[in-house]
C-alpha cells in the first residue's frame, strides 16, 4: 500500500505542472478516492468529524443498489426474458451503457470545468451519474443520453459555480431536457419495455387514459396495487420498484443522509394532496381523479423522486421549516400536475424542478422570520 | 435563578481527561506573557531583553489605550521579544529568578464596598489584570470607557477533556467573593453567575450575584450561549464577562497587594501518559509542566482545548486565557480508502460509521482534516449543535458576501468563533466556521 501512497504522490506532482495538466483534477479524485488527502489542520478546532463528502455520497450509491437491482431485473422480466439472473443479467446489460455513458461524459465536463476553476472533480457528480440513468427508459438512445447529461452538467450546474451552488438539481434538469426536446423518446407508450416491436404504457399513462375508474383501467391493463410496489411495471429502470426504493430510504434516514423531514413532508404533501383531488376532484379531469390517494405514492417516479431526489441537500430548502414547506409544496404540485395536466401523466420531475426554483425563497422566508424574531426580543 | 437545560450541541468523545489530582511543579524555568492572546491589541513595549524585571512589573500597555497594563507574573530577566510577520510581537520572554514582587496597596472587604466605580475601575486597570475582563459583542479585551448592561461569568465548562472548575478554584472562596464585589462595582446592571448542577462548590454561598444552573452538551458552558439563554444581547449593547479563575485572582491581587500568578492547569489529551492538574504560574513554559517528552512531528500540543486553543509547542507557553494544555496524535501519512470503511473507530457526530453503535466510546482522533473542502451543504446538522436562535450557515454567508446589515440581522453580536466551532468540526465540507466569524467580527468593528 505505501508503494501505491508514493505512486499517487509522485504523479500528483508530476500532473500540478506542465502539458498534462488538464487531467489533474481527474487525477485529484481518483487519489483523494483511494488514500485520505492527509491534509491535517491548521487552525481550531484542531481535530475533525471523520466525515467528508466521499462519505456522503457514497452512502447515497450505496442506497440506490437495491433499486439498480430490481430495476435490472424488471427492465428483462417486462423484455420477456426468463429466470431471476437471465433477467437481471438483460436489465443489466442495458442500464450499464446508459451509465457509462452519463459517467464518461459528464465526468469530462467536470474535468473541463474542474481544470477552469482549478479544483479536483467533487464528489457530487457520483451520484448524479447514476441518478440520472435510473429516471430513463431502458431503450433511450446513448446519443440523447450524452446530450441530456452535458447539458444537465454544463447549465444545470457548472454555470451557477458548480457542485454547491447550483440552483436545480442537475440529473433531473437532465431529464427535463430529454423530455422537452426528444419527447418522442421518453414519454408517450412506446418507448418503456426494452424489446423491439413491442410497446407497454405505463401505469400512469393507463390511468391517464382512462375516463371513468382509474383503478378498474389500471386492472385491465394488468397492473395491481402489489405490481406497482414491488415495480414490476414498465417504466423508468429505477423508479417502478417502491419496495427497493424505501430499502434505499431507510439506508438514507439511519445514516442521517437524507433529510426525513423532506422526505415526509413531501409523501404527506402528496398523500394530502391526493385525497383531496379524490374526494372533490369533481368532474374537470378524467380518470386520475378517481385514484385512490395511495395510489400515487407507488406510482411513476414519485418515490423515486420524493427519497433521491427532492432530498438534494443542495438544491433543497436548507432550514428545517422550510425543508416542511419545500416538500410540501412538491407533494401537492405533483398531484396537480399529474390530475389536472392531460399531456403529461407524470408530474415528480417537474415538481422537484418547481420546487428547486422556489426553494431559496422558501429559505429566505424562514430567514426573514428568524430576523423578525430576533429584532422583536426584548419588546 | 434559571435552570437551563440545553438538548442542542454536542460532546466528543475523547481519551485523555486528567485525573482529579493536583501535583505541584517544582521548578518554572521561563514564562512569557503573549501578546498574541488578546484579540486586537497592539503593544507598546516597556521592557527590552536584558532587563530585570519583578512580578508585578509592566511589560507592555495597549497602544491605543495605555491605560490597559500588562504586568509581569514572574521575576526574573527579560529574555527575548519574539516577532512574527510584519514585525508583530508575539512574545515576551522572561527568564525565571528568585521571586520578588511590586507591591500595591491592599484593600479589604469594608472598604471595596466604598469604592466609587471610577476608583475600583483604576485599581482593576493598574492591577494589570484588566485584560482578564472581556466584552461581547467582539470578544475583546473590555472597553473602560463604557459601562456594561451586566457581567457574566460561566463556572460551567463542558469544553472536550475540560479542566474542572471546582478544581481550578480549590480553596479560594474568599478570594472570588472579593473579586465579585469588586466586579460588581463596574456594572449598574446584575453579574450572572452560571453554575452547573452536577458539583458541589463554594458557588451556593457566594453573594451578590445571580446564580443559574446550565446543564447539556458542549457548548453550553460558553458564555456567549449563556448569555443568549438568560439575556440577550441585542445590537448596541455591552456585556463584559470573566472567567471564574480570574475572578479569584481579582480577588487575591486585592487581599495580598500583589501581583497573583499562581494558576492551576489541567493536562489532558490522548498523548499524555500522565494526565493530572499542575499548579504552576501565569504563561508557564509548556516544558515545565509536562514531564512526557514531546515529539513535534508526532503530537500537537494546544495551549486550551481541542475546540477553540492554540496550537503551541514544547518549547512554547500557555495563553493567558487558557486553564488546560492538550496533547493528541498529529496527523501521519493517508489513510486508505477512509470513505468506504465501516468505521468503527472513526470518530464523527454523524450516523455513517459503525462507530455510532457504540456511542461515548472514547477516541483518540489525530489532527487529520479527514477531506477536502467543499461548498456549504445545508443538511440541517449545523443548527443541531448550536443552542441559540442562529442560523449558522446562513449567517456565515452573509458575513462571506459582507451584507453587514444581514449579518446584524443574524445575530453576529452574539457569537464569538467558540460558539460554532463545533460547526466546524462536524462540517463535511471542512468549512471553517471560526475564521468566518472572526472575519465578520472584525467587518462590523471597522464598519459597523
Amino acid at each position: 500500500m505505501k508503494f501505491l501512497e508514493r505512486f499517487l504522490n509522485n504523479m500528483d506532482k508530476t500532473l500540478s505542472e506542465g502539458p498534462f495538466k488538464i487531467f489533474h483534477p481527474m487525477f485529484g479524485a481518483i487519489n483523494t478516492m483511494l488514500f485520505t488527502p492527509g491534509q491535517g489542520t491548521t487552525t481550531g478546532p484542531h481535530i475533525r468529524d471523520a466525515i467528508d463528502m466521499k462519505r456522503f455520497m457514497g452512502i447515497v450509491i450505496f442506497a440506490l443498489i437495491p433499486s439498480i437491482m430490481v430495476g435490472s431485473y424488471n427492465v428483462g422480466a417486462q423484455a420477456g426474458v426468463e429466470g431471476l439472473v437471465a433477467a437481471f443479467m438483460f436489465g443489466f446489460l442495458k442500464l450499464l451503457p446508459i451509465i457509462v455513458v452519463t459517467y464518461a461524459v459528464g465526468l469530462s465536463w467536470e474535468m473541463i470545468f474542474g481544470y477552469i476553476n482549478g479544483h479536483e472533480i467533487y464528489e457530487g457528480f457520483l451520484v448524479t451519474g447514476i441518478l440520472l440513468p435510473l429516471t430513463l427508459p431502458p431503450t433511450i438512445p446513448l446519443w440523447q443520453v450524452a446530450v441530456a447529461v452535458s447539458f444537465g452538467t454544463v447549465i444545470g450546474k457548472e454555470v451557477f459555480g458548480g457542485t454547491g451552488m447550483n440552483l436545480l438539481n442537475p440529473a433531473l434538469t437532465a431529464r427535463a431536457f430529454l423530455f422537452f426536446t426528444y419527447p418522442g423518446d421518453i414519454s408517450g407508450d412506446s418507448v418503456w419495455v426494452a424489446l423491439d416491436g413491442f410497446t407497454g404504457a405505463t401505469p400512469l399513462a393507463a390511468a391517464a387514459a382512462s375516463t371513468g375508474s382509474a383503478v378498474e383501467a389500471l386492472n385491465s391493463a394488468g397492473f395491481t396495487l402489489n405490481q406497482m410496489f414491488f415495480g414490476f411495471t414498465p417504466g423508468s429502470v429505477g423508479e417502478t420498484s417502491t419496495i427497493a426504493i424505501l430499502i434505499g430510504a431507510v439506508i438514507l434516514l439511519v445514516t442521517g443522509v437524507a433529510s426525513w423531514r423532506i422526505m415526509l413532508a413531501t409523501v404527506l404533501g402528496a398523500y394530502g394532496m391526493g385525497l383531496i383531488v379524490q374526494f372533490f376532484g369533481g368532474e374537470i379531469a378524467g380518470g386520475m381523479r378517481t385514484l385512490p390517494a395511495h395510489y400515487h405514492l407507488v406510482m411513476g417516479g414519485f418515490m423515486f423522486g420524493a427519497v433521491f431526489m427532492t432530498t438534494d441537500p443542495v438544491s433543497a430548502a436548507g432550514t428545517n421549516v422550510g425543508k416542511w414547506i419545500y416538500g410540501i409544496l412538491i407533494g401537492v404540485m405533483v398531484i396537480l400536475i399529474r390530475v389536472f395536466n392531460p399531456a403529461y401523466p407524470e408530474g415528480m420531475m417537474l415538481a422537484i424542478l418547481f420546487g428547486n426554483v422556489f426553494s431559496p425563497l422558501i429559505d429566505h422566508f424562514v430567514v426573514q422570520a428568524n430576523i423578525k424574531r430576533r429584532l422583536n426580543y426584548g419588546k | 435563578m434559571g435552570v437551563f437545560k440545553l438538548k442542542k450541541g454536542y460532546d466528543i468523545p475523547l481519551q485523555g481527561s486528567a485525573e482529579r489530582r493536583v501535583k505541584k511543579v517544582p521548578k518554572t524555568k521561563a514564562i512569557a506573557v503573549q501578546p498574541i492572546d488578546f484579540r486586537g491589541m497592539r503593544p507598546g513595549m516597556k521592557v527590552e531583553p536584558g532587563d530585570a524585571v519583578k512580578r508585578g512589573s509592566i511589560l507592555f500597555v495597549d497602544k491605543q489605550k495605555p491605560e490597559i497594563l500588562f504586568r509581569s507574573p514572574a521575576a526574573g530577566t527579560v529574555r527575548e521579544i519574539v516577532r512574527g510577520e510584519r514585525r508583530v510581537i508575539q512574545r515576551v520572554i522572561i527568564d525565571v529568578g528568585a521571586d520578588s514582587s511590586e507591591s500595591f496597596d491592599s484593600i479589604n472587604k469594608a472598604q471595596i464596598g466604598k469604592l466609587s466605580a471610577a476608583k475600583a475601575k483604576e485599581l482593576l486597570l493598574n492591577s494589570g489584570l484588566w485584560p482578564t475582563l472581556r466584552q461581547r459583542p467582539f470578544d475583546r479585551i473590555a472597553d473602560f470607557t463604557k459601562t456594561p448592561r451586566a457581567i457574566f461569568i460561566s463556572a460551567v465548562d463542558s469544553a472536550p477533556l475540560q479542566a474542572e472548575t471546582d478544581i481550578l478554584l480549590e480553596g479560594r472562596e474568599v478570594d472570588f467573593q472579593l473579586g465579585i464585589d469588586l466586579l460588581a462595582k463596574l456594572t449598574d446592571g446584575k453579574i450572572h453567575l452560571s453554575v452547573s448542577a452536577s458539583t458541589e462548590t463554594f458557588f451556593s454561598k457566594i453573594t451578590g450575584v445571580e446564580t443559574h444552573q446550565f446543564s447539556g452538551p458542549h457548548p453550553a458552558g460558553n458564555v456567549g450561549i449563556q448569555v443568549h439563554h438568560i439575556d440577550r444581547l441585542l445590537a448596541g449593547q455591552i456585556i463584559w464577562y470573566i472567567s471564574p479563575r480570574h475572578v479569584a485572582q481579582i480577588g487575591s491581587f486585592l487581599s495580598k497587594g500583589e501581583y497573583p500568578a499562581a494558576k492551576t492547569y489541567a493536562l489532558t489529551g490522548s498523548e499524555l501518559t500522565d494526565r493530572h492538574y499542575v499548579k504552576a504560574i501565569e504563561g508557564a513554559l509548556v516544558s515545565d509542566l509536562v514531564n512526557t517528552p514531546i515529539a513535534a512531528d508526532k503530537q500537537r500540543v494546544i495551549s486550551g482545548n481541542v475546540l477553540t486553543g492554540q496550537q503551541t509547542r514544547a518549547d512554547g507557553f500557555v495563553g493567558f486565557y487558557d486553564d488546560m494544555l492538550t496533547v493528541i496524535p498529529e496527523l501521519t501519512g493517508r489513510r486508505f480508502m477512509a470513505w468506504v470503511q465501516l468505521g468503527f473507530k472513526a470518530s464523527s457526530f454523524w450516523r455513517m460509521y459503525f462507530s455510532k453503535l457504540t456511542p461515548g466510546k472514547k477516541q483518540a482522533p489525530t489532527t487529520d482534516l479527514n477531506g477536502g473542502e467543499r461548498a456549504f451543504v445545508s443538511t440541517g446538522e449545523y443548527e443541531k449543535v448550536v443552542p441559540m436562535d442562529v442560523l449558522p450557515v446562513h449567517l456565515c454567508k452573509a458575513i462571506l458576501i459582507e451584507d453587514i446589515e444581514l449579518m446584524e440581522q443574524l445575530g453576529i453580536y452574539e457569537v464569538a468563533p467558540e460558539d460554532l466551532a463545533l460547526c466546524s468540526y462536524i462540517c463535511p465540507s471542512k468549512i471553517e466556521f471560526g475564521d468566518i466569524i472572526e472575519k465578520g467580527m472584525q467587518t462590523m468593528e471597522k464598519e459597523g
